[in-house]
């Protein structure tokens, strides 16, 4: 079967160079390969690394083993009749076959040995990718001040996991001083806190290597320039409120398709896809074109990210963990609004000022919210090679006097109690567990975490 | 006697109605009159040739879906009581529980309620475009017991379920299907027309919206969420004007809280106030609010679902047409994804098994009290259960009736 993708650049070079093995993979494996090249441009540096190593990989495998890996995914495509589908765009022939494999009620034994074909293969492509010696990584999640933290229930997914270490708090009231003091200040000049200026300059980090994600402003606040909101380049930043405009543009657009009539929720998500908005200047920190993309998918492909904050951060944190793997990745969660009576199917049109409800805040809600979120955040990165048995999990709530941390090569919880540790000291610890040089001023590192 | 019945009948409309403008014209009243006249005044055979046989069972059943979609361990599993207090305290020590139930099909809200209605797996479109490919329980019933489209109802929450009544057997169909209604799909979708334009009322002009929910039944209301079917000669003009007071009433009441099962949950206590028929599948649906990845919003629905199923149980124990002759069978339609295996609350896509594992509550005529039985069972069981209650054949199906049920 000839498929017409239409590559360029390095995604056409690395096709052609793989081209054998690309023939003699199963249609539905081959669209795939190719799918994911057509994308390049929209692809991180890991999604890329990762093509390059599967190519390579599978054009190292003998014939045989080769055939014998893609055996299965062959037997259901011959049973399915796959075949007699044309080529052409991979993209196109995926759904045909898809439909097709959904028609002969194939779909679920298809998925089964899709699976099985990357059981086999990901062992050895994560040992190429992921090596031992890996440099270690960093997640942070922080509650932000304002949602209705229940102490006695705080982080109470995380029963048996991490240690939980006591705060003191002096001289922190406050989101602006507590994120401050957490991540060693800013220095004059800087356009990112201490902690992630070290982080970059010592250990040649790019602006994808190091994420915030939230809710609101406060940690964008402490990246901004001097001159306000001019965008800073040496980190990558999402807020869901910075995104306002971005989020009405896409939710205006939407509506007006809605109105205009939508022939399949199928119609609607291509429409969605064909969409030309972007987010203005200063909406991102770090403008680059695989960011725009990122943020536009994620707003228009996650499930309410669109509307919800929370959910939002959550989302766009998994897809950061999944695609971009930074090296240290900030989360902050904030207090959502109360959704309105009959909202749901309301939520793409845009009201009349006279006939908008006033906006109520949801503080408790927002709680256990971010209860769960911030626990997908962590299991989604331990299901991911990148970060399993090398990051160190900190979780923290503003105004709380307790850490959670949990380091993912000894998750267990131990029972000893640890002294209380500053803010400072919380920095010292994320400085020396990803080997950056510490700054006097930072506190001493919580020595159970690092050792 | 019958003139008295249609005088009380139409005294009784009247004086219900909120506004003089939407009560039901004197030359409708008229009309309706004279129906009724003439019914009385027919010969004998006449009427018996245009009302054969129609046999309405004694028993009632009532079938609520957690529709949307909950986990175990949010509901049913020890850690998540606390979402169902109503459920766990009032109900189940009153009923009998099924803590293990499985539903095996597409992990879609169309298919897996049509999975319960038909007593097999649906495999149709996920959007609800398809009409279930086997018999519902509302054909089988309607077609073997005679009886008119008032004695079936689907009252949905999900505006996708316009379907659901019957199936695109050629045997069956619109004849015998159930009549729908997606209350809050109406109700939505005025208010929308009312506050999308300029030129629109707006929602605080509480007459100029109703009015324009009027306009929009009067011009295509099965567009709105209504496949009300004819009965006889006057049915259904009547019971669309009926149930549209209803929701203005509904709307109109600045008390009572504005969700779509809320709504859903008045509409149904109206169709039994009013019709009394003897099958409603109730399907409340905020539980999918869990879309949008609000935990809280997610296990609020839940305990809003519970509660309603409460209220709408002491309803019926109230309602001399349902009183001790009714069976409510409460089910999830399905799971949702697992935190570690699946994707978390928010999706029911991966097929993972808390996707699929659901539980069954059973109370009121036939159901032993205070039980509780570990026998796995499936969600296709409730259709045959259904039949076995109401006394229709059900076709070969992959269920099999609740045997710790009396029929």
């Amino acid at each position: 079967m000839q498929f017409d993708a239409r590559l360029t650049g390095d995604a056409a070079t690395l096709a052609r160079a793989h081209e054998e093995v690309l023939g003699r993979l199963p249609a539905t494996v081959r669209a795939f390969v190719l799918v994911e090249l057509q994308k390049w441009p929209a692809l991180f540096a890991p999604e890329q690394r990762y093509q390059r190593a599967l190519l390579g990989h599978l054009s190292r495998l003998p014939g045989p083993e080769l055939q014998l890996a893609v055996a299965g995914v062959a037997r259901v495509e011959n049973e399915a009749g796959v075949s007699k589908l044309g080529g052409g765009d991979p993209g196109r022939f995926q759904d045909d076959a898809q439909a097709l494999l959904r028609t002969r009620r194939l779909l679920p034994a298809w998925r089964k040995e899709i699976d099985g074909f990357f059981q086999q293969i990901d062992p050895a492509l994560n040992a190429e990718l992921y090596p031992a010696d890996a440099p270690r990584r960093l997640v942070v999640q922080v509650y932000g001040r304002g949602i209705a933290v229940q102490a006695d229930k705080l982080w109470s997914r995380f029963k048996g996991t991490g240690v939980r270490v006591p705060l003191t708090l002096e001289g922190t009231a406050g989101s602006d001083a507590f994120l401050r003091g957490l991540f060693g200040g800013r220095e004059s000049g800087a356009t990112s806190p201490a902690l992630l200026a070290a982080a970059r300059e010592s250990a040649g980090l790019g602006p994808l290597d190091t994420w915030i994600i939230e809710s609101h402003e406060a940690l964008h606040e402490l990246c901004d320039g001097a001159a306000g909101r001019a965008p800073a380049e040496p980190l990558t930043g999402l807020s869901y409120d910075r995104l306002r405009q971005y989020r009405d543009d896409l939710t205006k657009a939407l509506y007006a398709k809605i109105q205009s009539g939508v022939e399949s929720p199928q119609a609607f998500a291509a429409y969605a896809r064909s969409l030309k908005i972007a987010p203005g200047p200063g909406a991102l920190l770090h403008a680059a074109d695989v960011l725009r993309a990122f943020v536009r998918e994620v707003l228009l492909t996650g499930n309410g990210t669109l509307f919800v904050n929370n959910t939002f951060v959550e989302w766009a944190a998994v897809q950061a963990l999944r695609r971009a793997q930074p090296r240290i990745l900030v989360t902050r969660f904030g207090v959502r609004d109360k959704l309105k009576p009959f909202s749901s199917l309301l939520l793409f049109s845009q009201p009349r000022a006279s006939d908008q409800i006033p906006l109520l805040e949801d503080p408790v809600g927002s709680f256990i919210d971010a209860e769960q979120l911030s626990y997908y955040v962590w299991l989604n990165a331990e299901k991911s090679p990148a970060y399993r048995t090398r990051t160190l999990y900190l979780f923290l709530a503003e105004g709380i006097d307790e850490m959670l941390a949990i380091r993912s090569d000894v998750p267990a919880a131990t029972a000893s109690v640890l002294p209380a540790a500053s803010l400072g000291d919380v920095c010292a610890t994320m400085a020396q567990w990803l080997a950056v040089p510490a700054r006097e001023s930072w506190g001493r590192p919580i020595a159970s975490l690092v050792l | 006697m019958l003139v008295e019945r249609a005088k009380n009948l139409l005294m009784t409309k009247m004086s219900r109605s909120w506004d003089p403008g939407l009560a039901l014209r004197r030359r409708d009243a008229l009309k309706f009159l004279a129906a009724c006249l003439a019914d009385f005044w027919l010969p004998r055979r006449a009427f018996a040739q245009r009302a054969p046989r129609s046999r309405k069972p004694e028993r009632r059943v009532i079938v609520v879906t957690f529709g949307g979609g909950v986990r175990y361990e949010d509901t049913l599993a020890p850690g998540g009581w606390i979402n169902i207090p109503h459920l766990a305290t009032e109900i189940v020590p009153q009923g009998l529980v099924y803590p293990v139930a499985r539903y095996d099909g597409i992990t879609g809200h169309f298919n897996s309620t049509g999975a319960l209605v038909t007593g097999c797996r649906q495999e149709v479109d996920a959007y609800g475009s398809e009409a279930p490919v086997t018999p519902t329980i509302f054909e089988l019933f309607r077609k073997e017991h005679a009886l008119p489209p008032e004695e079936a109802w689907v009252i949905a929450t999900n505006k996708s379920f316009g379907l659901m009544g019957g199936s695109k057997i050629r045997a069956f169909g619109d004849p015998y299907s159930a009549n729908v209604v997606l209350p809050k799909q109406l109700l939505i979708e005025t208010i929308k027309s009312a506050v999308s334009t300029e030129t629109g009322p707006g929602v605080e002009d509480r007459q100029a919206l109703a009015e324009r929910m009027m306009l929009a039944l009067d011009e295509g209301y099965e567009g709105f969420g209504w496949k009300v079917f004819e009965s006889g000669r006057t049915l259904g003009a009547e019971l669309k004007k009926s149930l549209a007071k209803s929701l203005l009433d509904y709307f109109n009441d600045p008390t009572v809280p504005t969700s779509g099962d809320e709504l859903t949950f008045f509409m149904t206590k109206e169709i039994m106030n009013r019709l009394a028929p003897s099958l409603l599948v109730v399907n409340f649906w905020d539980i999918d609010i869990a879309h949008y990845g609000a935990y809280s919003l997610y296990l609020e629905a839940i305990r809003r679902t519970d509660r309603l199923v409460h209220e709408l149980w002491l309803h019926a124990q109230a309602s001399p047409q349902y009183k001790d002759r009714t069976t409510l069978l409460v089910v999830p339609e399905l799971g949702r994804d697992g935190d570690v295996v699946g994707n978390g609350f928010a999706n029911h896509r991966s097929g993972d098994e808390s996707c699929r594992r659901v539980w069954l509550v059973a109370i009121g005529a036939g159901v032993p009290k205070g039980a509780g039985t570990e026998r796995p069972i499936k969600t296709t069981d409730v259709a045959p259960t259904v039949a076995r209650i109401l006394g229709f054949k059900m076709p070969e199906c992959e269920g099999k009736p609740l045997a710790e049920l009396a029929f």
